[in-house]
């Protein structure tokens, strides 16, 4: 019989045995699978997320905008090079921007503010801005109406005046703070609507309609309805200057930028400035996102564009995001190591543990005649079928728990769930699906195993009979 | 009795013991320290952000913080400061006053958070002052007929007043660090040049050099050319309570390094006296009061207490000041748990490989105690009991591993110099210490303990379904 | 005796005269210079003002009212997209008014530090009030002729505790008349960042003042701001009240 039958043969005499150290492989391999499929899910996740809603993958610029952000860095936007970046195979869509400072004032407030001209139904494609439009607000007249109204307890009457001056997106984030079930929506909402609502349209092009933040709004005192004055520098020097009706607050995360954004659509950013038809970029939505597709398409359209232009990719946008990606994914890989180690111990463990076990039958085995060599090759071929074994239960059983994860993400629910929302990421568990990592993982699974054939085989190589069989 | 019996049979067969041991012990060993490097991080990142940038707890005006605005004042600073120091837990008191306002140099301005500090009782509270660049000053120690500014290196750069340059002295330093003379030759054309921004260096250098060259030596280049002239000057301005433009020149007294670049790039520090001055505020005003504590956790309780003190004031503790602070620390400790749970998971499966050969070992023994009446309860409890004594052991030798290897490193830390830029700009410094709380500790031991007690089950069961009769005929 | 004693007066009186023209001091140079600049009570002005930058180029026009080199309104009278438009400096302090969207702004520093109306002028220039003769040291470093003027070359040392932003400034003062022909700032490394020049030099209103004046800042290649004076008239009486927030809305040209 050959020795990989003998083998065999051992596992299945042996079986409760054979099969708890294959599953300690089956382990190592399914942890770590699943475990790197959900890093690598979240790493690509939360940065393409963060990518893909500012800056996107590649974008064109006058050459030294990025550099130097002034309005005298723009470009023009004329039909030729619209006609060349859309009739690139990779480029999908085409979305443009005036970005620039100027001062907001509202009667003796002056404030420095960032100005975002956008097309708001392309920029859509990146984020979803309209979302953060305020639907709700806890004006001090509200919390009045609601203190009075006998519908609402002590308790959302306490809650209601610790968020005094909140504004709020949605109606769960509001009966959440309010303390209030979301499932007992339909019994608050219409008692809430009209005393909480703030007007928030659409801003659209050909419509000199802003959108605030509610930082600037509270500095300056303004409501949706409200003119917000804008002055400062223009393109070469002129003077820019305009009066802008308030169409809606936006509630951002991050505070600073609350205090300063204003959004315009483009084209009215473009008369604010006096540019005329320029901008200062273009972000182009990609067909193909993978880093090779980036490249070939930056490397067509880089020739192609006129003069004094550039296309801008995505690295040299966000060059903090991506090290910080980087540490991420280090300390990442730290991780699973750690958790090989643990396992390669395990396995080792194991092993070691079977071979002192089995020295009597080893000695035995040796004392009637078999060649040390053959039952060195029995055992390994034993340890490396229980290895193959585990590996292919791990692979079995995680592919389509990784499938299903990719599938529908799980949900999370609760405070992270609220901060990972308020900064524009679902509250998901993202996994990665099979990849080259997972072929990765395999083999160093299964070189830990070839490994631990290393003590047995030895042992076995130098048993001495004698000591061996009076084990 | 059982617990006895339990631990004299794990020292039955010694390597196999051994064995598991060791590989627990590897295991906690491992996670631990992985633990311990991401505190480490985050330990980093909160103390620099306590202890140079907002400290324990702040007490302002309700609504100071939104904008600024100057008026919104503190009465009877004096006073205030006595009442906070006489609470309980308080270590120290700083106070000071803040506008907004524009820095200016010959060649660029920037907007600026302008704070004015009381030198004594600001060292005694921040250790920013120790952050100071060699050469460059020394914070506000000397006495001087001018004006003193304290700013960050990152500001410095923005306005030019740290400038990149190259002259002989340059290249001198140049070759004291060994950087080829072939490199050198190259920089030789630009002699006697400065230029106006770390990017315009940046970009001439790696025209005149290769990408290898650039890549090796780049940043010592960039180290060697950087020059300051000690007090240079800078004009601040801004309004003052009356809403009228005014300000005054300032010569820097010292250029601070920490990690946090939007920190450096942000604030000015110049005297309390001189702000107040020039702003026309009381001396005896103040805009806000800094408060460090002697043991962190107590925030929360003496911020109340505070607030109790001063309804009319807004305070507030770091958590609160820092609510993304506040969320790394509980996402990382949260994590960590989870973590090691995967861990001791993994090591489970080496127990029970471990218990059920024991089980299986000791079929006749089993049998005959359950012959002679034992109940099956105790042989339930004694497997248990050896299974817990195996995980123990491995934890605890793990623990204590651990633990010299965290005093070991908690001198020297562990450097990350490659993704230290981006670390910086977030806030973190790319040497890290790893620190374990030893609540943590205290969890991983519970932790240990359940997963012998878990890992024990499935061989138990196997040991109480033994059949007496059949383990007695066993050979 | 008597012929004498009136020879030796003459004489010391004709050689007083020459010494104490030699023996103006620097700072003396400085004063009178600056006194011609600065010094008339109030005046009426237009101006033009090109701004040049590598790729593009503009001009503005306006018409300046001053008074007692505090006080001061601007009026943009071209081209037509600016036109309107006021500012009015008090003190430190500037506001400006804009037809277009019938508001009256005071200015912050910030909006200022870009430079006004997209020239080279700064906020340091028009708001900042350091003083050419308390804030420095100066010194005669010789003579030398630009174009058709001999001028006077004096260096200043800003003192180390004004409050100036140059380390020191190189003025060219044209000898006969005391004008700034020429100035050149540096910064306290001693590296050159502006270069003032004036030319053109005219009579306007009984009095002889450069009408060209071009600013130049030396670290930006490309650049400069050019002010041509069309018209002024000195020592006009302008009545206090002119210099206010309402007035900034009615003034016409």
């Amino acid at each position: 019989m050959t020795n990989s039958k003998l083998a065999w043969r051992n596992l299945s005499r042996n079986k409760r045995r054979t099969l708890i150290t294959a599953a300690s492989v089956f382990f190592a391999v399914f942890f770590a699978l699943v475990m790197r499929s959900i890093q690598l899910g979240s790493y690509d996740y939360m940065y393409k997320n963060v990518i893909e809603s500012y800056s996107g993958y590649l974008q064109l610029q006058q050459t030294d905008w990025w550099y130097e952000k002034t309005i005298n860095n723009s470009f023009e936007y004329d039909s030729e090079i619209r006609e060349t970046l859309t009739n690139d195979e990779n480029v999908l869509e085409l979305i443009p921007r005036l970005e620039s400072f100027s001062l907001a004032s509202s009667g003796a407030n002056t404030k420095g503010v960032m100005i975002m001209g956008i097309d708001p139904v392309k920029e859509s494609l990146l984020s979803d801005i309209s979302k953060k439009v305020a639907k709700y607000q806890l004006t001090p007249e509200a919390i009045e109406k609601i203190t009075i109204d006998e519908n609402f307890s002590e308790k959302i009457i306490k809650n209601a005046e610790l968020f005094e001056g909140n504004y709020f997106n949605n109606k769960e984030r509001l009966l959440t703070d309010l303390g209030i079930n979301i499932d007992d929506a339909d019994k608050y909402m219409p008692l809430l609507e009209p005393y909480c609502s703030i007007e928030g349209s659409q801003i659209e092009l050909g419509d000199p309609g802003v959108w605030i933040g509610t930082g600037l709004a509270d500095y300056l005192l303004l409501n949706p309805g409200d003119t917000l004055v804008l002055m400062g520098q223009g393109y070469h020097g002129t003077t820019a200057a305009g009066k802008f009706p308030v169409r809606g607050l936006l509630e951002l995360p991050v505070s600073e930028i609350s205090g300063r954004i204003v959004y315009m659509p483009y084209d009215i950013a473009q008369q604010f400035y006096n540019t005329g038809n320029q901008l200062t970029s273009v972000v182009l939505h990609l067909k193909n996102n993978d880093d090779r597709a980036i490249e070939d398409t930056k490397e067509r359209l880089d020739d192609s564009v006129p003069p004094k232009t550039r296309i801008t990719d995505w690295k040299e946008m966000n060059e903090v995001v991506i090290q910080q990606m980087e540490a991420d994914n280090v300390s990442g890989m730290f991780m699973i190591g750690i958790l090989y180690i643990v396992i390669a111990f395990g396995i080792i463990g194991t092993v070691l543990m079977m071979t002192a076990e089995r020295k009597r039958e080893f000695g035995v085995l040796v004392a009637i005649g078999m060649q040390k060599k053959k039952l060195a090759s029995i055992i390994s071929y034993e340890m490396i079928f229980i290895g193959l074994l585990g590996v292919i239960a791990g692979a079995l059983v995680s592919i389509p728990i990784i499938l299903y994860g990719v599938e529908h993400p799980l949900i999370f629910k609760g405070e992270i769930a609220h901060m990972m929302e308020e900064y524009d990421f679902e509250p998901k568990l993202v996994f990665e699906s099979i990849n080259l990592y997972f072929i990765w993982q395999l083999l160093v699974v299964g070189i830990m195993v070839l490994i631990s054939l290393i003590h047995p085989v030895r042992k076995i190589l130098n048993i001495k009979v004698v000591n061996a069989l009076r084990a | 009795m059982i617990l006895l019996t339990a631990w004299k049979n794990v020292w039955r067969n010694k390597s196999r013991s051994l064995v598991v041991i060791t590989s627990i012990t590897i295991g906690i060993f491992a996670g631990i320290f992985a633990v311990g490097l991401m505190n480490g991080t985050m330990e980093q990142r909160v103390d620099a952000a306590l202890n140079q940038e907002i400290s324990h707890i702040q007490i302002n005006q309700k609504e100071f913080t939104d904008n600024y605005n100057i008026k919104l004042l503190i009465d009877n600073k004096n006073q205030l400061k006595q009442m906070i120091n006489n609470v309980d837990g308080v270590e120290a008191t700083t106070l000071r006053t803040l506008i907004t306002g524009i820095a200016n140099t010959a060649t660029k301005s920037t907007g600026v958070q302008i704070i004015g500090v009381n030198p004594e009782n600001e060292k005694q509270v921040f250790n920013l002052h120790s952050k100071t660049i060699a050469g460059t000053g020394s914070y506000f120690e000397k006495e001087t007929r001018y004006n003193q500014a304290y700013i960050g290196e990152e500001l410095a750069k923005e306005l030019n007043i740290i400038r990149y340059r190259i002259d002989n002295k340059m290249i001198d330093r140049l070759r004291k660090q060994e950087v080829p003379e072939e490199t050198i030759s190259k920089l030789e054309p630009f002699i006697g040049e400065r230029f106006p921004s770390q990017k315009a260096f940046s970009r001439t250098i790696e025209k005149a050099l290769s990408e290898k060259e650039t890549a090796n030596y780049g940043h010592i280049i960039l180290d060697a050319a950087w020059s300051f002239r000690e007090r240079s000057k800078l004009t601040l301005t801004f309004v003052d309570k009356n809403n009228i433009q005014t300000g005054a020149m300032f010569r820097i007294s010292g250029i601070f390094d920490v990690s946090n670049s939007m920190f450096e790039k942000r604030n000015v520090f110049i005297r309390n006296e001189v702000l107040k001055n020039l702003t026309g505020i009381e001396p005896d005003k103040t805009h806000q009061a800094i408060i460090k504590i002697a043991d962190r956790d107590q925030s929360k309780e003496i911020t109340g207490k505070l607030e109790a003190m001063f309804p009319d004031y807004q305070t507030r503790h770091w958590k609160e000041l820092s609510p993304d602070l506040a969320m790394m620390t509980g996402m990382i400790e949260k994590f960590n748990i989870v973590f090691l749970i995967i861990i001791l998971a993994a090591l489970s499966f080496g127990i029970i490989n471990t218990m059920l050969m024991v089980v299986l070992e000791r079929t006749k023994e089993l049998g005959m105690l359950t012959a002679i009446g034992m109940n099956k309860r105790r042989v339930f409890s004694m497997i248990m009991a050896e299974s817990v004594f195996l995980s123990l052991v491995g934890g605890v030798v793990g623990i204590i591993v651990s633990k010299i290897m965290l005093l070991f490193t908690a001198n020297t830390g562990i450097n990350f110099a490659s993704a230290a830029q981006g670390l910086e700009e977030m806030g973190f410094s790319s040497h890290i210490y790893p620190t374990i709380s030893n609540t943590f500790f205290i969890t991983v031991t519970i932790l240990v303990i359940i997963t012998g007690m878990l890992s024990s089950i499935y061989p138990a069961i196997k040991a109480l379904r033994l059949d007496p009769s059949d383990a007695l005929r066993t050979e | 005796m008597k012929k004498l004693t009136y020879a030796i007066t003459v004489l010391f009186l004709v050689m007083g005269i020459q010494i104490s023209a030699q023996d103006l001091t620097a700072k003396e140079i400085i004063e009178k210079a600056d006194d011609k600049f600065n010094g008339e009570k109030s005046g009426i002005s237009e101006m033009t003002m090109t701004i040049v930058r590598p790729s593009w180029q503009r001009t503005v026009e306006f018409k300046s009212w001053n008074k007692d080199n505090d006080k001061a309104l601007t009026l943009i009278t071209a081209p037509a997209g600016e036109k309107g438009q006021t500012f009015l400096k008090r003190g430190n302090e500037m506001w400006s008014w804009n037809p277009t969207i019938s508001r009256l702004i005071k200015l912050p520093p910030s909006m200022m530090s870009q430079g006004w109306m997209g020239s080279d002028y700064t906020n340091d220039d028009i708001l900042k009030e350091s003083s050419m003769v308390k804030d420095y040291t100066h010194k005669i470093i010789g003579t030398e002729k630009i174009g058709d003027r001999v001028c006077y070359k004096i260096k200043m040392t800003a003192k180390p505790d004004a409050a100036v932003i140059w380390g020191h400034q190189i003025r060219w003062i044209d000898k006969n008349d005391y004008l700034f022909i020429k100035s050149e700032l540096y910064d306290e490394d001693g590296y050159l960042i502006r270069t003032e020049t004036g030319s053109d030099i005219q009579k306007m209103d009984g009095r002889l003042i450069p009408t060209r004046i071009e600013l130049v800042p030396e670290e930006e290649e490309g650049h400069k701001t050019i002010i041509e004076i069309k018209s002024i008239e000195f020592n006009v009486n302008i009545p206090e009240q002119f210099f206010s927030q309402q007035n900034m809305k009615r003034v016409r040209q």
